[in-house]
C-alpha cells in the first residue's frame, strides 16, 4: 500500500497529472497516427480541426466558467436556440442581420442564466439544467420540432470553406479565440482576477473584486460563445434544428477536463482546453475512421472523463512544490546556471 | 453581572415559513383541480384522471429514486436516460431468449449494476455527482447500444403487454397499482426505515452524521443505486408497455423527475422532503400538462412551463431557507 | 499610555443571546509597538480582535484611531481605516503568484492588461521592505504554510496599513520559520506599524512583544511592559479566578482499566500518546490550544487516521478504523465543534438522539417508533433537555440543550468509555451544572470518562488525574489536587516557579 502512496506522492506522477494534457495529448497522436493512414497530414488535420471548430467555442466559454468555479449545462441548447434564429429570420431580416440577431440570442441566454445563478443565487447546477430546459423548449416550440432549412446553402460557405486552401473560416475564428482567452487569462487583470473568484469568492470580495459582476459576466460569456457556436453551425449546413449540440457539453467538458481544469474552479487554463479539444478531435477522427460508431464513441469519452476526474480526486490534496510547465523549465534553467556557476568557479 | 438566562431560539418566521412550504402543495393541487375542472367539463372524468396516473407512472417510479439522491444531497442523477433505456432494451432484446420475465431481470439488473457503480463512484470516490452521473449516463447508453447494434428493438410478447395495460377490476391499470406499490415501498423506505433516517441526516449534516457513527458514504451510495436500479425497472415496464424501444427511449425523464421533486418542495441543500411530496410535486406537473393537452396547447410550450416551475421552485425554496437562517 | 496611541479601544463589551463576549476591555497600541494579547481559550481575544476588525458591532465602549472617534461598520470599513487582519486560515489564491496575490485588487495595469514589470517590483519592493526572501513568480500554493504566511503578512502590508494584527501566527511554524516572522515583525514595527500580536506561547511574547495585555473570563485583567513581567505572572494572571462555578465531586470506586492507549502517534499533530482510564475514573486532558487533544480524542474514535498506536478496551485490542467500530467496542466522543459534528440541524430531538443507536429501536432495519420514542424521552428527561418534547427540530434550542442532545445521544450508546470534548463550552451556567452531575452520574455507574477541557477549574475539581498536553506530547501527569499553577506550566511548557 506504502508503494502505491509513494508513487502517487512523487514528483514526476504529479507533474504528470498537472500537464497530463500534453502527455494524453502525444499518447493520442501516436495512436492515432499508428491507426489511420495519413493522419498526421494536412488534409486530415485540417478536416479535423474544422469538425472540432463548433465543439471548441463552445469549450471556450465553459473554460471561463468553471475557472469561476460553475458550472453551465445549458450550451447545447442555446447553441440550437442560436441556429434557429439565425436561419429562422433569415427571410424576414436578411442573412447578416439574421445571424446577428442568432448571436444576440446567445447573449441574452447567457444572461438569463447569469440572472438566475447570481441574482436568484440558485446552485448553478440546477440554473443552467432548469435554463437548458427551457431554451430546448423555446427550440421545439418554434420549429415544431422540425428542422428548418435556411434561403441560401452558398452562404454558409464563408465559414466552412478551407480559406487559402488551409483552414476553413471557423477553425480560425476558434483559434483567434484561444488564443485570446490565453491572453486574456494570462496577461488581462480581468483575467487573473477570475481566478481569484474562483477560488475562493468571499476573499476575493474582500480584495475588492466584484465576485458577482464576475461571476454574471462568466455567464454572458458562456452563452455568447454557444450563440456563435450556434449561428456558425447552422450557416454551415444551411439548417436550423431543434435537436443541434444534444452531446456537446459533455464532450466539451471532457475537451476543459482533459486539459487541466478543475471542477472545482480557481484552476484552469486555455492552452490545457486547447490540448484537450485537440485530443477529442484526433480520438474522433481516429475512431470515425475505424468506423467505430457514435456511441462508442461517447463511451470512450464518458470513461476518459471519470478517469480523470478520479485522478484528481487522488491527486488533489497532496501537493507540493509547482510543477507547471513554467516553473519546471524555470527550475531547469535556474539549475543549469548552478552547474555553469560551479563549472567556473572550480579552481 | 451574571449573563442573561438562556431561552429556546424558536426562530418565528421560520416556522410560519415552514408551515407555508408544507400547506403550499396540497392547496396548489387542489387548486389546480379545480381550474382543470372549470375549464373543460372532460377534465374530472375517471377515464381522464386514470390517463393522467398512466402517465405519471413511468416517471413516477424513478421520482422515488430521485426523491433519495435529493434527500442525501447528491444533488441529481442525471444517468436516467441510460438506465431506463437499458432497461428497455434488454427487457425486449433478451425476450426471445430468456422470456420477457427473464429478460426484465436482467434488464432490471444491468441497471442496478450501472447504479451501483455511480454509488461508488459519487458515494466512495467522492466525486462530482452531476459530471459523473452525466459521463456515466453516456458510457452505460453506448454499452446498451453496443448490445442491441444501435437499432431499434421489437417485442414480441402481446400477452406481456396485455397485463401490463390491462386493469384491475375493470378500473385501475395494473401499471398504476405498480406505481403505487413502489411509491408506497419508497415511502416507508424513507420514512419509517434506519437506512431513511440515515438518509435524512446524512443530507442534513454529513460530519455529524459521520462522528454518530452512521456510514455515510454508504448511505450516498446507495441513493444511486436505488435510482438507477428503479430507472431501469421503469425501462423494463415502458418496454413491456409499448412493445418497442430504441436507445433514444428514456430522454427528457430525468428532467421530468427532476421538475417533480423540486416542485414537491425536497430540497436541493438536501435533508428534507418525503416521496409523498416529490409525488405531490409530479402530481401537480401532470395535471397542469393535462390541462394543457385538454386545452389544446402543443407539447412544446410544456417544456417551458417546466423549465419555469423548477427555477421558480429552487429559488423559492433558497430565499425560505436564507429567512429560516440557514446557509 | 498617551496620545501617541494609534488605536485606543475603550469599554467595550460585546454579548450574544445568552453568551457574554466581552466586559468593558480597554486596549490600545502605539506605533511602532508590538503589543501582545493573552488568555486561554474563551478568554475573549478572537472576540476583541473581531470588534476591531469590524466583523462585530460593540455593544458599549468606543473606538479611537489617533484620537479620533470610528465606528468600523464592517470589514471593508476596518480595511479603509487601515487595519491590517493576518487570520489563521489564510485568504490566498493557490493559483496565482506571489506577486499577484500581494497586489490581489490593486494590480498594477496598462490598458486592462497586468503590467508584469510593475507588478513585479511593487511586490518585490514590499517583500524587500519585509525582508522575505521569497520568489514574486512562484505559485502560492506551492510555497510551504510559512511562506504562504509571509505571503499574506506581505498582501496586508502592501495596503498600507496603520496597525497589523497576527492572530496565532506561530501555530504551524518552525523555530526557524518563528525567527523569520519575527524579522518581518521587526521590519513592520520600524516602518511606524503598530502590531497586535495574539499567541498562547508565552516564551514568544516575551521575545517579541514590548507590553502584554492579559485577558480572563472575557475582561481585562492588566496591561504591562514586557520587561516588567515574568511568565509565571502571566500564568498567573491568566488563571487565578473566582471559584464559583465549581461542582462538588462525588465520591465513586474506581475498577478496573478500561481504556488503554500506548504510542498514539500521528505525524504533525502528536506523538507517543499513552493513557489509561479506569472505570469510574475521569481523566482530565488540559492543555492550551493546539496542544493535540482534539486531535487525540478524534483518533482513539476513529474520527481521524493515526500513523502509529495501540487501542484496547477491557484488556482487548481493538481494530478502529472509523466511528463505527469505536462504537462497536464501546467508546463514544461528545465532540468539540457541536454545530458541526454534534448536531444534526433539521432533525427532531427524538432522531438526534437516536441516531447513533438506531439499530437498537429497530428490528430488521425498520424502525420501532415506540421503542424511539421511549428511548429518547427517557434520554431527555434524564439531562433535563428544554423543552420537554422530544419532537422540536433541534436547531431550534438553545447552545445547552443542543449539547445535552448530544449527550443524550451518547449516553444511549451506553458506553464503556466516554469521551468529552470541551462539553461546557458556549454552555450557560444552569446547562452546565446539570452536565457536571451527569458526568459525575456516570462516572458513579461505572463508565470510564476522559474530559477535555480548557476551563482550568472544571478540570481540577472533576478530575481524578489530569494530564497535561503540550504540542502534541504529553508533558505531566497530575494527581487531583494539582493547582492550577502547575497545570498551566506543563501546559505552556514553561517550567518556572
Amino acid at each position: 500500500m506504502t508503494s502505491t502512496r509513494h508513487i502517487l506522492d512523487s514528483e514526476v506522477f504529479h507533474a504528470l497529472v498537472r500537464n497530463r494534457v500534453v502527455v494524453i495529448l502525444v499518447s493520442t497522436l501516436v495512436i492515432g497516427a499508428t491507426l489511420v493512414p495519413g493522419f498526421l497530414e494536412f488534409r486530415t488535420a485540417s478536416l479535423g480541426l474544422d469538425r472540432m471548430a463548433t465543439l471548441g467555442l463552445v469549450a471556450i466559454g465553459l473554460t471561463v466558467v468553471l475557472i469561476a468555479g460553475q458550472l453551465d449545462l445549458s450550451g447545447g441548447a442555446i447553441l440550437a436556440l442560436s441556429g434557429i434564429a439565425t436561419i429562422g429570420l433569415q427571410s424576414q431580416l436578411g442573412q447578416i442581420p439574421a445571424a446577428i440577431v442568432g448571436l444576440a440570442v446567445g447573449v441574452a441566454a447567457g444572461a438569463v442564466n447569469g440572472f438566475l445563478v447570481v441574482v436568484l443565487r440558485i446552485n448553478s447546477l440546477v440554473a443552467t439544467l432548469a435554463s437548458l430546459l427551457f431554451f430546448r423548449a423555446l427550440c421545439h416550440l418554434i420549429t415544431e420540432s422540425r428542422p428548418i432549412s435556411g434561403i441560401d446553402p452558398l452562404f454558409g460557405l464563408i465559414v466552412s470553406r478551407p480559406i487559402g486552401g488551409t483552414f476553413t473560416g471557423r477553425t480560425v475564428l476558434f483559434f483567434a479565440m484561444i488564443v485570446l482567452l490565453h491572453l486574456w487569462l494570462t496577461r488581462a487583470v480581468a483575467g487573473r482576477q477570475l481566478f481569484a473568484v474562483g477560488s475562493n469568492p468571499a476573499s476575493a470580495e474582500a480584495s475588492g473584486i466584484r465576485s458577482r459582476a464576475y461571476l454574471f459576466g462568466a455567464f454572458v460569456f458562456s452563452g455568447t460563445m454557444a450563440g456563435v457556436a450556434g449561428v456558425i453551425q447552422s450557416l454551415s449546413v444551411n439548417t436550423g434544428s431543434p435537436v443541434f449540440g444534444e452531446r456537446i457539453v459533455l464532450v466539451a467538458i471532457a475537451a476543459v477536463v482533459i486539459g487541466g481544469t478543475r471542477l472545482e474552479g480557481g484552476r484552469g487554463s486555455a492552452l490545457g482546453t486547447l490540448g484537450g479539444l485537440l485530443t477529442i478531435a484526433a480520438l474522433t477522427t481516429a475512431m470515425e475512421y475505424q468506423s467505430v460508431p457514435a456511441y462508442l464513441q461517447d463511451i470512450v469519452t464518458g470513461v476518459i472523463l471519470l478517469l480523470l476526474i478520479l485522478l484528481d480526486r487522488t491527486v488533489s490534496s497532496s501537493q507540493r512544490r509547482d510543477v507547471t510547465l513554467a516553473a519546471l523549465w524555470r527550475r531547469a534553467w535556474a539549475s543549469r546556471q548552478l552547474k555553469e556557476n560551479e563549472r567556473t568557479n572550480a579552481p | 453581572m451574571s449573563a442573561p438566562t438562556s431561552q429556546p431560539r424558536v426562530m418565528q418566521q421560520s416556522v410560519f415559513a415552514r408551515q407555508g412550504t408544507r400547506l403550499a402543495l396540497p392547496i396548489s393541487i387542489v387548486l389546480i383541480l379545480l381550474v382543470g375542472a372549470l375549464l373543460s367539463d372532460k377534465f374530472l372524468t375517471l377515464q381522464n384522471l386514470t390517463n393522467v396516473l398512466i402517465n405519471m407512472s413511468i416517471v413516477g417510479i424513478i421520482v422515488v429514486g430521485m426523491t433519495f439522491v435529493f434527500v442525501t444531497r447528491g444533488l441529481a442523477d442525471l444517468s436516467v436516460p441510460a438506465t431506463v433505456a437499458v432497461g428497455g432494451l434488454l427487457v425486449l432484446g433478451l425476450q426471445s431468449s430468456l422470456g420477457t420475465l427473464g429478460a426484465a431481470v436482467v434488464g432490471v439488473l444491468a441497471a442496478a449494476i450501472a447504479g451501483a457503480v455511480n454509488g461508488w463512484l459519487v458515494g466512495y470516490a467522492g466525486l462530482n455527482p452531476v459530471i459523473t452521473t452525466l459521463a456515466s449516463g453516456t458510457i452505460v447508453l453506448g454499452i446498451a447500444q453496443v448490445f442491441v447494434g444501435g437499432v431499434i428493438v421489437y417485442g414480441d410478447d402481446p400477452q406481456a403487454q396485455d397485463f401490463l395495460t390491462g386493469r384491475v377490476f375493470g378500473v385501475v391499470p395494473v401499471i398504476v397499482l405498480i406505481f403505487i406499490a413502489v411509491v408506497a415501498m419508497g415511502h416507508l423506505l424513507l420514512s419509517r426505515t434506519v437506512l431513511g433516517r440515515w438518509s435524512y441526516a446524512v443530507g442534513s449534516n454529513p460530519f455529524a452524521t459521520q462522528a454518530s457513527a452512521v456510514p455515510v458514504r454508504r448511505v450516498r451510495a446507495i441513493a444511486f443505486l436505488l435510482t438507477g436500479t428503479l430507472a431501469g425497472f421503469s425501462g423494463v415496464l415502458l418496454g413491456v408497455t409499448l412493445q418497442t424501444a430504441r436507445p433514444g427511449i428514456g430522454m427528457g425523464y430525468e428532467f421530468d423527475a427532476i421538475t417533480a421533486v423540486v416542485v414537491g418542495g425536497v430540497s436541493l441543500l438536501g435533508g428534507s422532503g418525503t416521496v409523498l411530496r416529490a409525488i405531490g410535486g409530479l402530481l401537480f406537473v401532470q395535471l397542469l400538462t393535462n390541462i394543457m393537452v385538454l386545452q389544446g396547447v402543443p407539447t412544446e410550450p410544456q417544456g417551458i412551463v417546466k423549465g419555469v416551475l423548477i427555477a421558480g421552485a429552487v429559488a423559492i425554496d433558497v430565499a425560505l431557507r436564507r429567512r429560516g437562517g440557514r446557509e | 499610555m498617551t496620545e501617541t496611541a494609534v488605536l485606543r479601544m475603550t469599554g467595550i463589551s460585546k454579548s450574544f443571546p445568552g453568551i457574554r463576549a466581552l466586559s468593558t476591555v480597554d486596549f490600545d497600541v502605539e506605533a511602532g509597538e508590538v503589543h501582545a494579547v493573552v488568555g486561554e481559550n474563551g478568554a475573549g481575544k478572537s472576540t476583541l480582535m473581531k470588534v476591531l476588525a469590524g466583523v462585530y458591532q460593540p455593544d458599549d465602549g468606543t473606538i479611537e484611531l489617533d484620537g479620533v472617534a470610528v465606528r468600523l461598520s464592517d470589514p471593508i470599513e476596518a480595511r479603509r481605516r487601515g487595519i491590517g487582519m493576518v487570520y489563521q486560515e489564510l485568504n490566498l489564491v493557490p493559483d496565482l503568484t506571489v506577486a499577484e496575490n500581494i497586489l490581489l485588487g490593486s494590480t498594477p495595469s496598462r490598458f486592462g492588461l497586468v503590467d508584469r514589470r510593475a507588478l513585479r517590483e511593487q511586490a518585490r519592493a514590499v517583500l524587500d521592505e519585509l525582508d522575505a526572501r521569497i520568489h514574486t513568480d512562484d505559485l502560492v500554493g506551492s510555497l510551504t504554510v510559512s511562506q504562504q504566511q509571509i505571503v499574506e503578512i506581505a498582501k496586508v502590508y502592501a495596503a498600507r496599513p496603520r496597525i497589523v494584527v497576527l492572530d496565532e501566527p506561530t501555530s504551524s511554524l518552525s523555530e526557524h520559520e518563528t525567527q523569520s516572522l519575527f524579522r518581518i515583525i521587526g521590519r513592520m514595527t520600524e516602518a511606524g506599524l503598530a502590531v497586535i500580536y495574539i499567541s498562547h506561547r508565552l516564551r514568544e511574547v516575551l521575545d517579541i512583544s514590548q507590553r502584554v495585555t492579559v485577558l480572563r473570563d472575557k475582561r481585562l485583567v492588566d496591561t504591562r511592559p514586557t520587561s516588567g513581567i515574568s511568565a509565571a505572572e502571566m500564568i498567573r494572571l491568566m488563571v487565578g479566578r473566582d471559584l464559583t462555578e465549581v461542582f462538588p465531586k462525588r465520591e465513586v470506586e474506581i475498577g478496573e482499566v478500561a481504556l488503554s492507549v500506548t504510542g498514539l502517534s500521528r505525524a504533525g499533530e502528536f506523538n507517543d500518546i499513552s493513557l489509561t482510564v479506569r472505570s469510574g475514573e475521569i481523566l482530565g486532558l488540559a492543555g492550551l490550544v493546539g496542544a493535540g487533544r482534539t486531535e487525540v480524542a478524534r483518533a482513539i474514535f476513529g474520527l481521524d487516521n493515526r500513523d502509529a498506536g495501540l487501542i484496547e478496551i477491557d484488556g482487548t485490542v481493538v481494530n478502529i478504523r472509523g466511528p463505527r467500530d469505536a462504537v462497536r467496542a464501546g467508546i463514544a466522543y461528545v465532540p468539540e465543534d457541536r454545530k458541526r459534528d454534534g448536531i444534526v440541524p433539521q432533525l427532531s430531538i427524538k432522531d438526534n438522539i437516536s441516531l447513533a443507536v438506531l439499530d437498537r429501536v429497530s428490528a430488521a432495519g425498520w424502525i420501532r417508533p415506540n421503542a424511539e420514542r421511549t428511548l429518547a424521552r427517557q434520554k431527555a428527561d434524564e439531562l433535563t433537555v428544554t423543552p420537554p418534547a422530544i419532537t422540536p427540530r433541534v436547531d431550534t434550542l438553545s447552545g445547552g440543550n443542543q449539547q445535552k442532545v448530544v449527550f443524550a445521544k451518547w449516553l444511549a450508546a451506553r458506553p464503556r468509555v466516554l469521551i468529552l470534548d470541551e462539553p461546557t463550552r458556549g454552555v450557560d451556567v444552569g446547562a452546565k451544572a446539570d452536565i457536571h452531575t451527569i458526568i459525575g452520574e456516570l462516572a458513579a455507574r461505572g463508565t470510564a470518562i476522559v474530559l477535555i477541557s480548557s476551563e482550568l477549574p472544571e478540570v481540577l475539581a472533576v478530575s481524578d488525574r489530569i494530564l497535561v498536553l503540550h504540542d502534541g506530547r504529553i508533558s505531566a501527569e497530575l494527581p487531583r489536587g494539582a493547582s492550577e499553577q502547575e497545570v498551566m506550566h506543563a501546559a505552556t511548557g514553561e517550567f518556572v516557579s
